[in-house]
């Protein structure tokens, strides 16, 4: 073991505590923006990602016009947020290394948890597989099939649950195990 | 450590935020073509050699190759015509609907969608008088200028979405000369 955080400074343990509970505030948010803008339905998430770049516009010989009414209701239509691949790669430039240093952060504080090493393995790959799934999902829905939706909820909710076993772990670990050193 | 906190610092720079609604469609149509009863979507599904000439002159293909025009009517007088043009900048997307009178001149610009970071620019942008200054705009004419003509008196962000939104008026100018009435059904 590198470090126990049940026998860690109480500096440590708080610093490890406000780091969990800054991820957290951010976590829920971040599940909060998820319902906003894409939605947690299969059918919700391949509407954003796949959008009509599925289907493979082809032009016509000449420029040609098509019309038809619309009333007032139509302007209104709830419009769907839509991902498109410029977009997706800005956001895997941008998100990839955050969940990454995130994943970093809490793997070390997996580290420090007493916890058989097989389990400690297990949890830094769920770590950095989880965003791995949330990304790869995007990318698939949106060039493979609208049926990879399911691949990003997954590593979205991979996330979460990762968080929070690390947490919940790590919370009793330092503040509430019997074996702790008392600050 | 040095590293890291660069790193997520340029992160959180760079992170594109969500876009929002800063007015809402029905709302623009209505600003834009003021006292229209009955509406008409116009697709302009363009070909190959059409989409590249377009391209050419204002660096913009719409999506899926397809300009839509919305022509708005009261009774049997025409009221107009608008656009809905997003522009994408590093800081993300943003949606400009631009007016016309039945003359072809633009009666007005509204900047309906924004990203988070990019919505106190735009609204500064507006409060500064970005969107009169494109008012009687006609295709083929001056170049919008909006940047430049809010520019001594806003602040630099605010002036440089001021350019997007040029960009904007501009590819409608284009779309709406090159392909709103030469183009038969």
């Amino acid at each position: 073991m590198l470090y126990d955080l049940r026998r860690a400074d109480v500096r440590v343990k708080w610093l490890v505590t406000s780091l969990l509970a800054t991820f957290g505030l951010s976590y829920l948010f971040g599940a909060a923006m998820v319902a906003l803008y894409a939605g947690f339905t299969p059918q919700s998430v391949a509407a954003t990602y796949a959008g009509p770049e599925m289907s493979m516009v082809m032009p016509p010989e000449t420029t040609m016009v098509v019309q038809r009414p619309m009333s007032m209701g139509d302007f209104a239509q709830a419009e769907v947020h839509t991902v498109d691949t410029k977009l997706l790669i800005q956001d895997t430039h941008v998100h990839v290394p955050m969940y990454g240093l995130i994943a970093a952060a809490l793997g070390v504080v997996v580290v420090g948890l007493s916890l058989p090493r097989r389990w400690s393995l297990g949890l830094i790959a769920l770590l950095f597989a989880a965003p791995w799934l949330d990304f790869a999902g995007m990318w698939l829905t949106k060039l493979v099939s609208p049926r990879f939706a399911i691949v990003t909820l997954a590593g979205g909710w991979a996330m979460g649950v990762a968080y929070l076993i690390v947490a919940g772990l790590a919370i009793h670990q330092m503040w509430l195990s019997r074996e702790r050193a008392e600050p | 450590m040095n590293f890291l906190i660069r790193a997520a610092a340029i992160a959180a720079l760079l992170h594109i935020t969500p876009v929002v609604v800063l007015v809402k469609r029905p709302d623009a149509v209505q600003a834009l073509l003021p006292g229209a009863d009955a509406y008409l979507a116009r697709e302009v599904h363009l070909s190959g050699t059409d989409a590249h000439r377009l391209h050419e002159a204002v660096d913009w293909s719409p999506e899926d190759g397809v300009l839509v025009f919305y022509r708005g009517t009261a009774g049997s007088t025409s009221v107009g015509a608008l656009e809905f043009v997003r522009v994408d900048t590093p800081h993300g997307p943003i949606e400009v609907a631009v007016g016309f009178t039945p003359q072809g001149a633009v009666r007005g610009v509204v900047v309906t969608k924004a990203t988070v970071e990019m919505k106190p620019w735009v609204l500064e942008a507006v409060a500064a008088g970005l969107t009169d200054r494109y008012r009687g705009l006609k295709p083929g004419g001056e170049a919008p200028g909006g940047a430049a003509g809010i520019a001594s008196r806003a602040g630099n962000l605010a002036v440089y979405v001021a350019g997007e939104v040029d960009k904007g008026v501009a590819r409608a100018l284009a779309a709406y000369g090159a392909f709103y009435n030469h183009v038969r059904t």
